[in-house]
């Protein structure tokens, strides 16, 4: 009830009072009379005590009640002077004094009357406005929001219950204390603001959202407005304030607001690991929390432990934080175990009031009240659970229990895509480091052959940038894979790639250095298995190659070396096997004869005879060893020739000189000199041996005579020497062997002509010596004809040719 | 008893110790000579060189074992390698004379085929 209201009906006065009022005037009028009986008094004397009591009782009582008085009045001021027989004078003022009484009390009941009649009135009006007044408060009353009336300075002058119900203040509470001081400490500035301005009439109204702080210290979001109050003049400053509490919208704002900052950081590109302090932190901000934490269940399942850690600043909760980082809770153990256990979020509304929390002595020393905990699920796994802790008493509702089973599918299936993120980056920059860092050139090609991508590695070892290598280089080395495919029928490179190819081919550098590169390709699948692009591997392999052909070259020389070796071994066994031969064979006849002549007892003939078999095998075996040292010396390249100027025709006709000198036998000479053969350089009697020896084995080939042809001729820049026989002719099995060792021609007829054999070995050397080359033609029965060349100007000029050039 | 010898030297040392010897000695100067002489004439036996123009000795030795098997035929070689006797005998040789030879080696060997063969 406001205060000062009256009560609206006066209670009812009991019939006794009610008639004792009404007899009153009687007895008061009856007492008069008696009075002036008794004192005999004059009527005059009575009628002020008669009128006194007619006004009273016009005032107190009705208007019957006043005329019956006055009545009774006169009728006692007249009995006296009718009873007291007094002159009919005397009755005169009597009956004067009556009727002055009887108008005097018409008078005073009229007058009353209209005093009351306007009284009623007033009072009907008053209550009718008390009426009015009455159901406007009451609608004050009754109305959800609060209303007040403020000042100008925000000092409340009235207030409604609901108000003070917002702000949890008593009334009277409440009317000590300004609007500002029950308003949140942030948002005073900006009220005392719109106070002046409203009060200034800038403004006519101002509506906010406050934080204002209730009895009990706690914070009660509400939506204000505050205007003129209605029908007021502005500038009086009075004003209506509206308050509505929105702590429930808050919270459901809040709510909203919670999953949207979640979904926020979760769509935000982070991985977990940076993704989870501002998870936990928007909890906490949005959730009114002050420490959160994400428990991780083990892959093994064995235990929750806590991974990451948020909480607002304070030692209390740093000390809580080191406490819970080797805490393990098993599943279904405990207020977490359970969350773990079941899926479902858990709560406690007051610490103080649960012995459900395993860590409550923990997190009441550290100032926490109340704690929520919710799972985090992937494919329907509880991963881990996240707690929240706040340091006040906080209940849950329903509708934050579900967005917080909403936020832990969302966040587990954020880590999951972290996770698998995670790996695909970290596989991604596993193969960008290969790529980017690999020693060996690799590139990525689309399936139509275009260069799409080229490590630094193959630019390197092609020298080009990658538009270079773009347009032109790969293009190239695409078809040259192609055609060394196509060479080691292997499939081409776009054709589909069989793994483990290589290919070898040569490209150039854009320095124009040739490098041997070896190909690998390998096909990459799309996800439908078909192939989406190529790798192709590129090595640089020409080291390798030049090396692998070097070596392949060293070991084809070193075989032909051994070869070459082996078969000089054969001779050399060959070699002295016939010369152990060859002198065995001269020996033989030598120490035979000796033998014989030592024996004595021989005939004087006999013994020249044998003397002279000696002599001969002895000379020849002489011969034999000269020709092997000559040969040998030739060979080994130890033989010096002693250049000079040699006239190749007198060379010729001193060999023919002495052969004709030696000869026996009947064999005519012919000379055909080309007098204007040039001065050739060469060992002169080295030439003179070559000549003399082809003579001698023409004259010792023509047993029956015949004739020696000698000529000269300049030929193509050398100097050609013939020796022309008519005898027996070499047989052509043997023609192309006559000029190895000991291979004589001993068939038929030439059986019998001695030799060594090394004679035109030795002839060929010399003339291989001096540059020229020898041949023989040959026909059995009609003669052979050795030709040999000498260079008539040598490459390798001496001093002494170019002189006589 | 045939001596066939391409070198002259040796043909005629032969010839005269092996007279001096007591035998009646025939010369042939190739493989094919020895091999005509020695199926016509039918000497006791043959004293063979191995180098010789033609057919050489072995040949020359293969045939006439072909057509007298009991022939005794001594190799008379310059070829002494000691691998070359084994080859010698392995081919059919009685027995194996090296060059250059003894005289009484040469008689010896002669004379004790002779033996044998009576």
């Amino acid at each position: 009830m406001l205060p000062g209201a009256s009560p609206r009906d006066a209670p009812k006065p009991s019939w006794t009072v009610s008639l004792a009022r009404r007899a009153t005037p009687f007895f008061a009028i009856a007492a008069v009379f008696a009075i002036q009986v008794a004192a005999g008094a004059g009527p005059v004397l009575a009628f002020p005590l008669y009128l006194t009591v007619i006004l009273l009782t016009a005032l107190q009582l009705g208007r019957p009640e006043s005329l019956a008085t006055a009545v009774l009045a006169a009728i006692g001021i007249l009995i006296p002077s009718a009873v007291g027989g007094g002159p009919p004078g005397d009755m005169a003022p009597a009956l004067l004094l009556a009727i002055v009484l009887l108008v005097a009390a018409v008078a005073i009941t009229e007058v009353v009357r209209q005093v009351r009649e306007s009284a009623d009135q007033a009072k009907r009006h008053t209550d009718e406005i008390a009426a009015s007044e009455e159901r406007l408060r009451l609608m004050l009353e009754a109305a959800m929001v609060g209303l007040a009336l403020i000042d100008g300075e925000g000092r409340w002058i009235q207030v409604n219950d609901r108000l003070g119900m917002i702000l949890g203040r008593p009334r009277d509470e409440l009317l000590q204390l300004p609007l500002d001081a029950v308003t949140a400490e942030k948002d005073r500035a900006v009220l005392i603001e719109a106070l002046a301005l409203l009060r200034s009439g800038d403004i006519v109204r101002w509506e906010a959202e406050l934080s204002q702080v209730r009895g009990d210290g706690t914070r009660v979001p509400v939506a204000i407005a505050i205007g003129a109050a209605p029908g007021h003049v502005p500038g009086e400053s009075l004003l209506l304030v509206q308050e509505s509490d929105i702590s429930a919208r808050k919270r459901l704002d809040g709510l909203r607001d919670c999953l949207v900052a979640v979904r926020h950081v979760i769509v935000g590109g982070l991985t977990w690991e940076q993704a989870v302090p501002q998870l936990l932190s928007s909890l906490c901000a949005y959730l009114d929390q002050d420490l959160a934490q994400f428990w991780a269940a083990d892959p093994e399942r064995q235990a929750l432990r806590v991974r990451h850690y948020w909480h607002r600043d304070a030692p209390s909760y740093e000390a809580l934080r080191d406490q819970r980082r080797a805490a393990a809770i098993p599943m279904g153990v405990g207020l977490l175990g359970r969350v773990w256990q079941s899926g479902v979020v858990a709560a406690v509304e007051d610490l103080a009031e649960s012995n459900d929390y395993a860590s409550i002595d923990v997190a009441q020393k550290a100032g926490l009240r109340s704690l929520i905990a919710f799972p985090v699920v992937d494919a329907g796994v509880v991963i881990g659970v996240i707690e929240l802790l706040a340091g006040h008493v906080r209940s849950v509702q329903d509708d934050e229990v579900t967005m917080l089973s909403t936020v832990g599918v969302e966040i587990g299936q954020f880590i999951r895509r972290s996770d698998i993120a995670q790996a695909l980056r970290r596989s991604e920059a596993d193969h960008r480091a290969i790529f980017e860092r690999s020693p060996i050139g690799i590139v990525r090609i689309s399936g139509d052959g275009e260069l799409v991508e080229a490590n630094p590695a193959l630019l390197g070892i092609l020298e080009h940038d990658f538009e270079a290598m773009r347009s032109s280089a790969w293009p190239d080395l695409l078809r040259a894979y192609d055609q060394a495919a196509a060479r080691q029928r292997v499939a081409p490179l776009l054709a589909g790639i069989t793994p483990g190819g290589s290919v070898q081919v040569r490209a150039a550098t854009s320095a124009g250095k040739w490098l041997w590169l070896q190909l690998t390709a390998t096909s990459i699948p799309d996800s439908n298995g078909r192939p989406e692009h190529l790798l192709v591997m590129i090595e640089d392999v020409t080291t390798v190659r030049e090396t692998s052909d070097q070596l392949a070259e060293a070991l084809e020389s070193q075989r032909s070396a051994n070869a070459n070796l082996e078969k000089l071994d054969r001779t050399k066994t060959e070699f002295l096997s016939i010369v152990s031969h060859e002198f065995r064979t001269a020996l033989t006849g030598i120490q035979g004869f000796s033998e014989l002549i030592r024996d004595g007892g021989l005939e004087t003939d006999e013994l020249r005879a044998y003397g002279g078999y000696i002599f001969n095998d002895a000379d020849r075996i002489n011969r034999l060893i000269g020709d092997m040292l000559d040969l040998d010396r030739m060979e080994s390249g130890r033989m010096s020739m002693r250049a000079g100027d040699v006239d190749i025709n007198e060379v010729l006709t001193e060999a023919m000189a002495r052969a004709g000198s030696a000869a026996a036998s009947p064999v005519e000479f012919k000379a055909d000199l080309d007098p204007r053969l040039p001065i050739v350089v060469g060992d002169r009697d080295r030439l003179i041996q070559v000549v003399s020896n082809l003579v001698n084995n023409a004259i010792k080939y023509s047993p029956d005579g015949g004739t020696v042809t000698l000529s000269t001729r300049s030929e193509g820049g050398y100097a050609l020497v013939s020796v022309t026989d008519t005898g027996l002719g070499i047989p052509p099995d043997e023609i192309g062997h006559v000029f190895e060792r000991f291979r004589r021609v001993r068939s038929g007829a030439a059986q019998s002509i001695p030799g060594t054999g090394l004679g035109l070995t030795i002839v060929k050397q010399i003339v291989e010596m001096h540059g020229g080359k020898i041949w023989v033609e040959s026909a059995v029965g009609h003669g052979s004809a050795f030709h040999f060349t000498v260079p008539l100007v040598a490459e390798n000029v001496t001093p002494l040719q170019r002189r006589h050039a | 008893m045939l001596v066939a010898d391409d070198n002259d030297v040796a043909q005629r040392l032969c010839k005269r110790v092996l007279e001096k010897a007591g035998y009646l000695v025939l010369i042939a100067a190739d493989g094919l000579q020895a091999v005509d002489v020695a199926l016509n004439q039918h000497p006791s036996m043959i004293l063979m060189d191995v180098a010789m123009p033609g057919i050489d000795g072995l040949e020359a030795m293969r045939r006439i074992k072909e057509a007298m098997p009991t022939m005794p035929i001594v190799i008379a070689s310059a070829h002494s390698m000691a691998s070359d006797r084994e080859r010698f005998l392995a081919a059919g040789a009685d027995n194996v004379l090296s060059k250059p030879f003894r005289l009484a080696d040469l008689v010896a060997i002669v004379a004790k085929l002779a033996q044998d063969r009576k």
